[in-house]
């Protein structure tokens, strides 16, 4: 017997049902009591009902998987359960059920199959089967991730999936926007980089000169924003974001105020690019097979050659 | 030792002292340290030519030996040979400070190991007569800037004793012998004369140049971050540093703020009314070359060198990642090395590159070393099988020591190129010295105009321009040793301060 208690708060939210009126009364009833109701209850609500009539309207509902029974005490109680896992239950068997519950667990967050079979520990094919059938009767729904391009993660159908799984601003139907994300890193390193050239504060010292190149991150939202090349709207946490690959590009660095707001800056590198990398034998693609003898060697090298009459 | 850094020692040696004294050193090379009599065995060179040989290596300083009970036995100090890729830049290090005349002396004392100091002056003096008349200089300021060179600690003497039980005491020593002038000019004209140095040899200080090399690079990135007062403010700090500390220590003797302002008041001292928000901003900079480290007398600074080289070392591997394998792929390589451990799917989310792309770099940068990748086993549930996360991190010591011998590559790569290209032009080359030599000799006997330009048209217009083609690939390629050398000092100076 399922004696979970959990969902007894959510039958508020219950959706009303076509029921003949005396089943729909003992619902009626047991939503006021969300922590069960005995015969006792329904033989003072309906005193006129009798005995026979009531049993059959408790054993439908059961049957139905609108209550769940359980004993306090010596009393029998039913229970109003959560309306979707009624619905569930109408027909399902308990995998379905188990499953239900797993994918429940995982909000909007959403669960991977593999998951969901090791907390099951249901065979892959009958998983699947059950999967299927809970996704035509829309218990739940498959989501593509954008961690991972093929991976699908399930939840209820009625939830909106989370902003890791969707990937927020930067998504569209699951695909990255790979080019908009380049063209908003390219524009907020422009906007700081004339931020910093633009600054010539000596009067006030290298210091005042150095804070001048700090622009918030609000300032930065407010300058793309203005550029109007965004079809969606960005938060200013998703500008950060962008901020943010720019810091790793190493060409930004970031300062928290006193306030907690984000501050960046466009910096310059502390070398020059490194003379490695200015022989060809620095970017050169082959030169593991590179040595004296064989077809790659210096002295053969078509890199060198073509290096040599730039 | 890896293979490609012993053949580019040899084929330095090769370039600079000759067949004979290469194989002399590849025997100590292959074989650590030898006796005469085993060199002789498998060199098959008379013993005189090995003496020869050895005796030159001993005066570069790349040979040191030892009195055993098997004898005097033989070793090379490879580390010294391949310094030899470096004086050009000691050349251009000693032009740019002391000038030309000095660049010139220091060049002779490079050929030649050692040498005296009345020797070096007049050579330079005749050297300089070639030249037209502003180009030359009197004995006195030749001499001065001799003078100039050891005060600086370029040269130093040569004590010859470089047995390696002597090397700990062998305190460097700058004495200057007062040299004799009219001695000195009475030796250009060609007279047997004592100028005041019989049996006083000169020979190069590495470790100074190293240092000054050193240095140089962390004026310049300050100068580069931040603005060129900075830079000069760096300088001082490195100057100060130097007056108090071992010179390879890893970080300076705490320096006071009133001695920095002393400092600079004498040698720059338009800094001052900011010199505090200077020391401010290179203290707070990331590249955390200084680092304040008290609050008496108005504060106390410290030059952290172990750290600057530390902090360098990331940026040319950055840059070096950047242009193999793109931008995207060194804004991973950077996002690793904050995380210092971090998942693939983390990667790619913070990174903002698509999953395809992101993986596909992460793992081209795994294949290639420049990350590493750890295992990590979490147990979950007891049903559920052991949960294995991947973690990428950088091994920064194992990707600078692997850049390193990708240095040395490029640099064996480059060199054989460039001795391929004087070679196959040899001919030429060799037409246009002799008739360089004819010219300068012809024009000394007053020759004519018209003979002149015969000489000139003993080379065909095609010649001529085949010629100023190869002249420009191997000036080319010359330069291009001096830019991979760069990179290879700053790993190498990492590689000394974490060793
Ligand atoms: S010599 Fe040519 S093939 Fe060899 S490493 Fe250099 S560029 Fe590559």
């Amino acid at each position: 017997m399922d004696l979970n208690l959990e969902h007894a708060d959510k039958q508020s939210s219950r959706e009303s049902e076509q029921h003949d009126p005396i089943t729909q009364k003992i619902i009626n009833l047991a939503q006021l009591k969300p922590k069960g109701i005995s015969d006792k209850d329904i033989s003072i609500e309906m005193p006129d009902l009798q005995p026979i009539q009531k049993a059959q309207a408790i054993n439908k509902l059961l049957a139905q998987g609108f209550f769940d029974l359980f004993k306090q005490g010596e009393t029998l109680l039913y229970k109003l359960k959560d309306p979707s896992k009624a619905r569930t239950a109408k027909g399902a068997d308990n995998e379905e059920k188990i499953v239900y519950t797993i994918i429940e667990d995982a909000g909007n967050k959403g669960i991977w199959i593999r998951d969901i079979r090791f907390k099951s520990n249901l065979m892959p094919t009958q998983l699947n089967k059950i999967l299927k059938s809970l996704e035509t009767k829309k218990f739940i729904k498959a989501v593509k991730s954008v961690a991972a391009s093929k991976k699908k993660v399930y939840m209820l159908y009625n939830l909106e999936p989370d902003r890791s799984v969707t990937g927020g601003a930067w998504y569209q139907d699951q695909d990255f926007e790979a080019e908009f994300v380049d063209v908003l890193n390219q524009q907020c390193y422009r906007f700081l980089e004339q931020k910093r050239d633009s600054t010539k504060d000596y009067l006030n010292g290298p210091i005042a000169e150095k804070n001048a190149t700090f622009a918030s991150s609000k300032e930065v939202w407010k300058f793309i924003s203005d550029l109007g090349i965004s079809k969606v709207k960005l938060s200013i946490e998703d500008l950060e974001m962008i901020l943010n690959t720019l810091i790793y590009d190493g060409k930004v660095e970031k300062m928290i105020s006193s306030d907690g707001s984000n501050f960046y800056r466009a910096i310059r590198p502390l070398l020059d690019s490194s003379g490695l990398v200015k022989s060809p034998c620095g970017i050169c693609p082959v030169r593991k097979n590179c040595c004296d003898f064989g077809d790659v060697t210096p002295i053969k090298c078509q890199y060198i050659t073509e290096w040599l009459d730039l | 030792m890896s293979l490609i850094f012993e053949k580019l020692c040899k084929n330095l040696l090769l370039e600079h002292f000759g067949l004979i004294i290469q194989t002399v050193a590849s025997d100590m090379f292959q074989h650590g340290p030898r006796t005469l009599n085993q060199m002789k065995v498998t060199t098959k060179h008379p013993i005189s030519k090995i003496k020869e040989s050895l005796c030159v290596l001993i005066k570069f300083g790349y040979v040191v030996y030892e009195q055993t009970d098997r004898g005097i036995v033989y070793t090379l100090d490879v580390e010294k040979v391949i310094t030899i890729l470096r004086y050009p830049r000691y050349m251009y290090f000693v032009k740019t400070f002391c000038g030309d005349e000095a660049e010139m002396m220091l060049e002779d004392v490079l050929k030649n190991g050692y040498e005296r100091a009345s020797q070096i002056i007049v050579k330079t003096y005749q050297r300089l007569e070639q030249f037209p008349p502003e180009r030359r200089s009197t004995v006195p300021v030749l001499k001065e800037k001799f003078d100039l060179l050891v005060k600086n600690q370029f040269l130093m003497r040569s004590l010859c004793s470089n047995t390696l039980s002597d090397v700990p005491t062998d305190k460097p020593d700058f004495n200057m012998p007062s040299l004799n002038v009219k001695a000195l000019t009475r030796l250009i004209q060609g007279n047997e004369v004592d100028a005041g140095d019989n049996n006083i040899y000169w020979k190069i200080n590495n470790d100074r140049f190293t240092q000054d090399l050193r240095d140089q690079i962390l004026v310049k990135s300050i100068a580069k971050r931040i603005d060129d007062n900075a830079g000069e403010l760096m300088r001082q700090l490195l100057y100060l540093m130097y007056l108090r500390t071992a010179s390879w220590a890893d970080t300076s003797i705490p320096i006071p703020v009133t001695e920095i302002k002393e400092a600079m008041k004498k040698n720059f001292p338009s800094i001052l009314p900011y010199l505090d928000q200077y020391l401010r901003i290179i203290e707070e900079d990331s590249s955390k070359f200084i680092e304040r480290v008290g609050d008496s007398g108005g504060g106390q600074y410290s030059v952290n060198m172990k750290e600057a080289f530390h902090q360098l070392t990331w940026v040319v591997l950055e840059n070096i990642v950047m242009e193999r394998f793109g931008l995207k792929a060194a804004r991973i390589f950077r996002l690793v090395h904050r995380h210092k451990y971090i998942e693939q799917e983390k990667i790619q989310q913070i990174a903002m590159i698509p999953a395809k792309e992101a993986k596909h770099l992460t793992y081209t940068l795994l294949e290639e070393n420049y990350l590493q990748i750890q295992e990590l086993k979490k147990p979950g549930l007891s049903t559920a099988p052991t949960k294995i996360f991947f973690l990428f991190h950088i091994d920064l010591n194992q990707v600078a020591r692997m850049t390193i011998e990708h240095c040395y590559h490029a640099l064996y790569n480059i060199i054989q190129r460039r001795d391929y290209e004087i070679n196959s032009n040899k001919r030429m080359i060799d037409k246009q010295l002799r008739m360089q030599t004819l010219t300068s000799n012809m024009k000394e006997h007053g020759a004519t105009e018209e003979q002149l330009a015969e000489i000139a048209e003993m080379m065909t217009p095609s010649e001529k321009l085949q010629l100023e083609k190869v002249q420009e690939r191997i000036k080319k390629l010359g330069a291009n040793e001096f830019s991979i050398d760069e990179t290879l000092f700053i790993l190498q100076m990492y590689i000394r301060y974490h060793r």
